[in-house]
């Protein structure tokens, strides 16, 4: 944030900054007063039934500085997709940073995601004093056909019971009703921040941005509505940003760095594909379908991840939002052993370049990036291309 | 054809490899002929094409022709050049991108009429979704297959578990997930026979069904004849060899093929002929290829490789007993899951096989389940970093061998 007189948004955006950067602070708050905490990987679990069944939810994430070495002494070997981040929410979960979830949701997406199921549950069973929250595995299909979506909604459903179980109350449709609405609320609040970030010139970055859009998945929802509106409420005093339009695409993103070295080469992101950045919220949940098989319908037909079927879906989306962004260059990102991610990049720079938009891509991205300056180079680079364009 | 330092190569394994290529040639003129064919994932839906009479090629199979080639390097130069990760499962993808078929092996393959593959990985579907687009064919995407994941209803897998694979796969199996794969493997069948003008019948199916669990009956009773005769009496090259079979069960050829396995495997028995007369120490080696090592071990130690990763598939996962007589369900849960990767398995091989040692491939770095399981049960284990005949390679082979196997 910038500018001189402190303002009410202000301070609303360094208490979702506090919560981006404290990411269990308001759970373990939560956990303090007696509630119970639903842990969850990924985008693909809905946050509305647990929400709606009483308890909190917080997505899982991890910490790039921080340690691996037990988890690398528990994986399977070959179990090495996107090691660095998938290592270090395993080793969180290990080493009790985790240590206030009760519960866990494991979704069927990336390979190593719901492999963690699997390690998790031998770890469980050959070492009953390590302590772990109990496990739930909502598997869903890869395609998403009619009939997929029927044994989604179906899977779906397990969940719903099983929560129900943990709670010990049945959740009603009112209850479901109420959370859509508080969700579907930071959706769309969060779209107007997707909005100022693709503002022409753009109001705020997409460091910024990330960490909006992060904060909401670690925070109650009221009280992150409450905050975006009143961040959004001083909207019209953020001073305009200078410099070349970029768009992030690529590997699921928990952490500002690669952001911070784009913005300070005189560049805003303006936009991105990710589920930690504008993914998360641009499909609202349709309020007038009967409230679970909306949340059931949503998640089904939600913006295509990496690991869905066809890649067209991802390959369009992506193309899509760099459209609707203006953006003037696009830079793929891809972690290293991210199989779902970077059969793609073919096809996304060939249907960017048929627009006239370049892109660059790094490949092989550890999860810590210990050497910026030859990332920093290349955007320079591909600003260079885009300036000497015009 | 005698190999130098033990019994002759198997004329039954040569009987394979020879009609592989015959098999390639013959489905080629068939295609030019205007009759279809297919290209499938491994161990995911091959006996339906099989049934059906559709010549279909399993994508592990040719990407295993194209390393035999030595084409690896040249065909991850040519993903490489259109941008995607060099993978070996995208080798086959290269060949056709190349387009080349004074390169590709066997001329390369025939445009196929379709591509299926589950959904099993993050880099499968997106291989084969890319492969059928250059070949401008359709991709039918099928969910679970062969999936990593849990496809039990409790995880980890029960005890013994290969010991209900063949009867008792339903307690195995997430009956949810299988209620959806069927479904969709019926899709499929109707589209294949609406792509190709081919039919199917349930009568066909289960003719099918029979004859492949025929094979992998005779399959496990050549198995048992070689863990149990010492010394062995084929060795682990043509063990590897006769696999190819797979690719034709749920066909008369395919049962056949193994039942000369079978009979040449208890005539070597019976006359006593060792694969290496030499044999003083058996390993089980966890891999799915020869070792590189394989005749230094032999040379130095009279330490065969008697058993590998394939030992015990054909018997412990493909056969699979019609339940409730439903035989799409059993057809679709063995696409579901063919085994379930857990150390007490491989264990289970080596004591079988009456292994001295087990020797895998393992980054120092990465503690290996396998060990601790293996090295507890007295079974030891030696961890290699690589597959490689080096001096590196071979001290650490020594050194398990002399301290571990022979003190």
């Amino acid at each position: 944030m910038r500018g001189g007189e402190r303002l009410k948004s202000e301070t609303a955006f360094e208490e979702m900054q506090k919560h981006y950067q404290q990411r269990d602070l308001a759970a373990r708050e939560w956990k303090g007063k007696g509630g119970k905490v639903v842990g969850y990987f990924c985008d693909a679990v809905p946050e509305e039934i647990i929400l709606a069944a009483g308890f909190f939810p917080i997505r899982l994430s991890g910490d790039p500085n921080g340690d691996t070495e037990v988890a690398r002494q528990n994986v399977i070997p070959r179990f090495t997709a996107r090691e660095g981040f998938v290592h270090s929410m395993l080793n969180m979960l290990l080493t009790g940073q985790y240590d206030f979830l009760d519960y866990l949701v494991i979704p069927h997406t990336r390979d190593s995601i719901h492999r963690l199921y699997q390690l998790m549950a031998m770890l469980k069973e050959s070492n009953p004093a390590l302590t772990l929250p109990e496990l739930f595995f909502l598997d869903s299909v890869h395609t998403t056909f009619f009939s997929g979506g029927l044994y989604n909604r179906d899977r779906m459903l397990e969940l719903k019971e099983r929560l129900e179980e943990w709670s010990g109350k049945e959740i009603a449709s009112e209850a479901l009703s109420r959370a859509i609405a508080v969700t579907n609320e930071n959706k769309a609040l969060l779209k107007r921040v997707a909005a100022l970030r693709a503002a022409d010139p753009p109001r705020i970055s997409g460091v910024e941005a990330l960490q909006i859009i992060g904060s909401s998945m670690f925070m109650l929802k009221e009280e992150h509505n409450r905050l975006l509106r009143e961040y959004l409420d001083g909207a019209d005093k953020f001073p305009v940003r200078n410099g070349t339009r970029l768009f992030v695409s690529g590997s699921p993103l928990d952490s500002l760095q690669l952001f911070e070295i784009i913005e300070s080469c005189e560049a805003t992101v303006v936009a991105d594909d990710n589920c930690w950045g504008n993914r998360y919220s641009d499909v609202p949940i349709d309020t007038s379908l009967a409230p679970f098989e909306a949340i059931a319908d949503r998640y089904h037909n939600r913006s295509p991840c990496s690991r869905m079927y066809p890649m067209s879906r991802r390959v369009e989306y992506c193309l899509q939002s760099v459209l609707e962004a203006r953006a003037q260059g696009v830079i793929f990102n891809v972690f290293r052993n991210d199989a779902a991610e970077v059969w793609e990049i073919p096809d996304k720079t060939k249907a960017l370049e048929d627009k006239g938009i370049p892109s660059i891509c790094f490949r092989n991205q550890p999860y810590l990036i210990s050497e910026p300056e030859p990332l920093k180079a290349s955007v320079e680079k591909l600003i260079e291309t885009i300036q000497g364009n015009r | 054809m005698t190999n130098e330092r033990g019994a002759a190569q198997l004329a039954s394994a040569n009987a394979i490899r020879a009609y592989q290529r015959e098999w390639l040639e013959d489905t080629r003129q068939r295609v030019k002929r205007g009759e279809p064919f297919a290209i499938c994932n491994g161990d995911e839906f091959e006996e339906v094409f099989n049934i059906m009479d559709i010549p279909v090629i399993v994508i592990n199979y040719w990407n295993s022709i194209i390393a035999t080639k030595r084409m690896t390097e040249y065909y991850g130069e040519v993903l490489t050049k259109s941008g995607y990760p060099v993978n070996y499962f995208a080798m086959g993808l290269a060949s056709t991108i190349d387009n080349d078929p004074e390169t590709a092996p066997w001329g390369g393959l025939p445009k196929p009429a379709l591509i299926i593959g589950g959904t099993k990985s993050d880099t499968e579907m997106k291989v084969l979704e890319i492969w059928a687009r250059e070949y401008d064919c359709p991709f039918f995407p099928l969910d679970f297959g062969l999936d990593a994941v849990p496809e039990l209803p409790k995880y980890p897998p029960p005890p013994r578990w290969w010991e209900m694979m063949a009867d008792h796969w339903d307690k195995l199996i997430d009956t949810r997930r299988l209620d959806l794969r069927v479904e969709e493997e019926k899709a499929l069948i109707n589209f294949i026979e609406v792509t190709t003008g081919k039919k199917l019948s349930m009568a066909k199916l289960e003719q099918g069904l029979e004859l492949l669990n025929e094979q992998e009956m005779l399959w496990g009773k050549a198995r048992d004849l070689i863990a149990e005769t010492i010394p062995c009496p084929v060795s682990l090259r043509d063990q590897l060899a006769v696999y190819q079979a797979q690719w034709h069960r749920g066909t008369v050829r395919g049962r056949d093929f193994i039942k000369a396995y079978y009979e040449e495997v208890k005539e070597r028995v019976e006359n006593g002929v060792a694969a290496c007369p030499n044999e003083k120490l058996r390993l089980l080696w966890m891999a799915g290829t020869p070792p590189s090592w394989a005749r230094w071990a032999e040379d130095k130690y009279g330490a065969v490789c008697v058993a590998s990763l394939f030992s015990s598939i054909p018997i412990d996962s493909y056969y699979r007993a019609v339940i409730n007589g439903d035989v799409m369900r059993a057809l679709a849960s063995r696409h579901m899951v063919l085994f379930l990767e857990t150390p007490d398995w491989r264990l289970k091989d080596a004591k079988i096989h009456q292994c001295n040692g087990v020797v895998e491939t393992a980054t120092p770095s990465v503690p290996s389940f396998n060990k601790k399981l293996f090295e507890e049960a007295g079974m030891p284990l030696c961890q290699i970093p690589r597959d490689q005949d080096d001096e590196e390679v071979r001290a650490i082979l020594s050194s398990f061998i002399e301290t571990r196997l022979l003190s």
